[in-house]
Formats: structure tokens, C-alpha cells, sequence
């Protein structure tokens, strides 16, 4: 037994099993901490080869993680990665997308507990993005990917393990997402014609970021046969302009846009900067009135836009965003005519922020974060 | 409503009846876990303002006797 294997004994902080995958799955389900799939045993040798990637005290908690409020220690995370079969090398990406989504402004209670279906996504900006290899082109979302596949289900497991957002008891959501197994991308930098999310967002090109958002799964933009930009956006913008999302009557939500690299080419090859795009966007995704039902215009909109309904009554229109800025324009996947569109919760801006070493300085490589 | 009860006040939750489990959680969680939930029936969204009215003197009826309760 190693020293830090030890150390947990003496805390208690672990627990004693057969040394035996199925028996370890057994109790693991038998617990409720899985996701229902098969984990890595986290045995006390793996977790210390987890934390080799750690520069923080590995019992001090850096985050809260709601709705249980369990205190999320680097040690608690480690094991969660493990369970996940994550490398050790993904392991400073998934404790700053801990912390950053645990940041009072994310709201990330709600997103735990909600009767709606949303699950924190993660996009990863920069140079580690790509010395983690994770995948921002063909079937970014899809499986086949360890980096993504992994990351995603590392920070899921910590949701339910530490966070206990449980089915039922923690995660009230009508009818969850497959997003809630993992849901981590990259934006694919090289196939954009804009500049990407971290450098809109106040970040240097050679920073890496984690942004997270609260997501519904993507919807797909099947356009073949636009060959405009205008085109394009029309042909998004009508694919937005919905009135079942959160989005129409909770502005302030981020609603992301993916653009897949051959519309972005069209769309950019036209003229148009990133910020043209979202003031398109924004004019064109609002939803007339005379959309919903009776009785929501009656006890919902007419009550959240009073001057826009006596105006225009049931011409009237409403926003999918509080201003054209909060729409969030990504380039990502891989060839072919299709952009998407996630919903968010609403209400609840995306938070970007970036790895940082103990200096503040920005980390160029995880190796920063090897142990001395 | 925890955060009332700290300060000696008498606090209660609304709770519709799938969403006990998460409101006892919380209750305990954040320091009161005998914090009274005014229990009503399910759903709270989509129903008439006549339905509203019910579900209202359900949760009343288990404010009042809190409250008797508190200061008998």
C-alpha cells in the first residue's frame, strides 16, 4: 500500500472492497454511484496517478457542488476521473470546469435540479484543447473520442457522486438528455473563419479555456442548398425561432449556435463578422405572438412583454436573447451542410474561464500541472 | 427559508408532492432538516387560477397549524 493509500485509510476516507472489477461494479451500482454504466475501479494507486496532474492541496475543496453542496476536494474529483477512465493528463481541465461551473452565476443548482432537461456543456478553447485531443470536428458530440467521451463523464459522475444530483431526488428533470452521460467538445479553431469563443470573450489566442453552458442537446440545421450566407442564417435563424424553449421567456441564456465549418465558410465568405451574425440572429429568431397558445399569450406573454403586446397584439414578437451579444457563435464538427442550434436553461449565462498556473500566469501545456 | 429558521423565525417551504425528497435534501443540507414542507399536490404549472386557489388552501391550512403549533 502506498503512503497516500494510507492516508485515506487512516481518514476513512476510503473504503475496503474485493479487489475484483465485477465485484467493485456491483457495489459501486449497488451505492448509486455510477451512471449505470461500468466504472474503473478507483482504487487508492489510480487516484494518486490522477492527482500527479493536480497543483492544488488535494483535501481542500475548490468548489461546492450543488444540490447535495458536497465539497468537491481534488482527491473526491480524482475519483471520479478514474471511475470515468480518464487519463491523468485530462484531470486540470476537468477541476477548472468543476470550479467554473460552480460559480454562484451559473446557476448551477438550478440546472441540477430542474424539471427541464438541461446538462452543463463543456467547449474547450486553445492550445490544450488540442494536446488533449479532443475532438471538435467530425461527430464531436458523438462517441469514439476518449478525450471527450471521458472528460464529459468524469464531470457527470462528480454531478451525481459529490454534487447528488440522483434521478428523482436531486435531478428532478422531466426526461434528462444523453448529454448528461458527458458532454464536452472543442471548438474547432481551425475551421473558423471568426475569432474563437475564448478570444471573443477577453482571453489571449495561446490561453486554454473551459466554457460551460447549459445545455439541451443539439438540434441540426440541414441546409444543402443555400449558397449565401443570408441564405444560411435565414435558414438557421427559422430553425430557432421556436416557441418551446426556455430561451422565449428567459432571455439572458446564451443560446449557442454551431456552425459547421462549410456554413461558416458561406456565411464569413459573404461578409459577414461574427457580430453581424448575432444581430442577424437576434432580429430574426424572434417569435410572433400569435405562435402560442391562447392561454400562454394570455398568462405568460402578455405579462413579460406588456408594451410589446399592446403595440402590436398578437403581431408582436419575442426575443430569444436579451441582446444580439448573448448569442454565442462556435465554429464545430466536421464536413457537410449542417449547423446546430442548442437551447439553453435561460437565465443563465455561459462562464469561460481559463487554466491558470498557482502564479496566475496562463498554463501553455497541462505538464504545468505536474507535481514538482 | 433555512436561513429564517436560524434566525428564529417560523420558516416553511411549499412543496409539491414529487419534489419531497429534494426539499427534505435540501432542508438538510443546509443546516434546518426538520424544516416544515407545506406539502400540496403536483402540478404547479398549467392549472387554472381556481386550481391555484386549492393548492393555496392546502399549503394555509398547514401554515396555520404551524404557527399554532409554534406558539401554543
Amino acid at each position: 500500500m502506498s503512503g497516500f493509500a494510507s492516508e485515506l485509510t487512516l481518514k476513512g476516507a476510503a473504503i475496503e472492497a474485493v479487489d475484483d472489477f465485477q465485484s467493485v461494479n456491483d457495489l459501486y451500482l449497488a451505492r448509486g454511484w455510477s451512471d449505470g454504466l461500468p466504472i474503473v475501479p478507483p482504487s487508492a494507486e489510480r487516484v494518486e496517478q490522477m492527482l500527479a496532474y493536480c497543483d492544488r492541496p488535494w483535501d481542500e475543496p475548490v468548489a461546492k457542488i450543488p444540490p447535495r453542496w458536497g465539497e468537491a476536494t481534488p482527491i473526491r474529483i480524482a475519483a471520479n476521473a478514474v471511475m470515468a477512465g480518464c487519463l491523468p493528463e485530462y484531470f486540470p481541465l476537468i477541476l477548472l470546469a468543476i470550479e467554473t461551473m460552480c460559480e454562484e452565476s451559473f446557476n448551477l443548482y438550478g440546472i441540477q435540479a430542474t424539471t427541464h432537461q438541461c446538462a452543463p456543456l463543456i467547449v474547450v478553447n486553445g492550445p490544450v484543447a488540442r494536446e488533449l485531443d479532443i475532438n471538435a470536428g467530425h461527430n464531436a458530440f458523438g462517441p469514439g473520442w476518449r478525450s471527450n467521451a471521458t472528460i464529459g463523464r468524469a464531470i457527470r459522475l462528480a454531478l451525481l457522486n459529490i454534487g447528488g444530483a440522483t434521478p428523482g431526488t436531486g435531478d428532478m428533470s422531466t426526461f434528462g438528455s444523453p448529454g448528461k452521460y458527458s458532454f464536452c467538445i472543442a471548438e474547432n479553431e481551425a475551421a473558423s473563419p471568426w475569432e474563437p469563443l475564448h478570444v471573443e470573450r477577453g482571453y489571449p489566442l495561446e490561453a486554454s479555456t473551459v466554457s460551460v453552458f447549459s445545455a439541451e442537446g443539439p438540434h441540426n440545421v440541414n441546409d444543402h442548398e443555400s449558397t449565401s450566407g443570408k441564405g444560411i442564417l435565414k435558414m438557421i435563424a427559422n430553425t430557432v425561432a421556436i416557441t418551446g424553449t426556455n430561451l422565449v421567456t428567459l432571455p439572458g441564456g446564451d443560446p449557442l449556435i454551431l456552425f459547421g465549418p462549410e456554413h461558416a465558410a458561406t456565411v464569413a465568405g459573404d461578409g459577414y463578422s461574427k457580430m453581424d451574425v448575432k444581430r442577424y440572429l437576434y432580429e430574426a429568431t424572434q417569435v410572433p405572438f400569435n405562435r402560442f397558445s391562447d392561454e400562454y399569450i394570455e398568462r405568460r406573454m402578455k405579462v413579460l412583454y406588456p408594451e410589446r403586446w399592446a403595440a402590436d397584439g398578437l403581431d408582436a414578437r419575442a426575443p430569444m436573447a436579451g441582446s444580439p451579444e448573448e448569442f454565442v457563435v462556435i465554429v464545430a464538427g466536421g464536413s457537410g451542410k449542417h449547423s446546430a442550434f442548442i437551447p439553453t436553461f435561460g437565465h443563465t449565462p455561459g462562464v469561460t474561464r481559463a487554466l491558470r498556473r498557482r502564479d496566475g500566469s496562463y498554463a501553455r501545456s497541462v505538464r504545468d500541472f505536474l507535481k514538482a | 427559508m433555512c436561513e429564517l429558521t436560524k434566525q428564529g423565525l417560523v420558516a416553511a417551504a411549499v412543496c409539491s408532492m414529487p419534489f419531497e425528497k429534494l426539499g427534505r435534501t435540501q432542508a438538510k443540507v443546509l443546516g434546518v432538516p426538520d424544516l416544515p414542507l407545506l406539502m400540496i399536490p403536483h402540478p404547479l404549472g398549467g392549472i387554472t387560477l381556481d386550481v391555484v386557489a386549492t393548492r393555496a388552501d392546502v399549503a394555509a391550512g398547514q401554515l396555520v397549524k404551524l404557527i399554532r403549533e409554534k406558539f401554543a
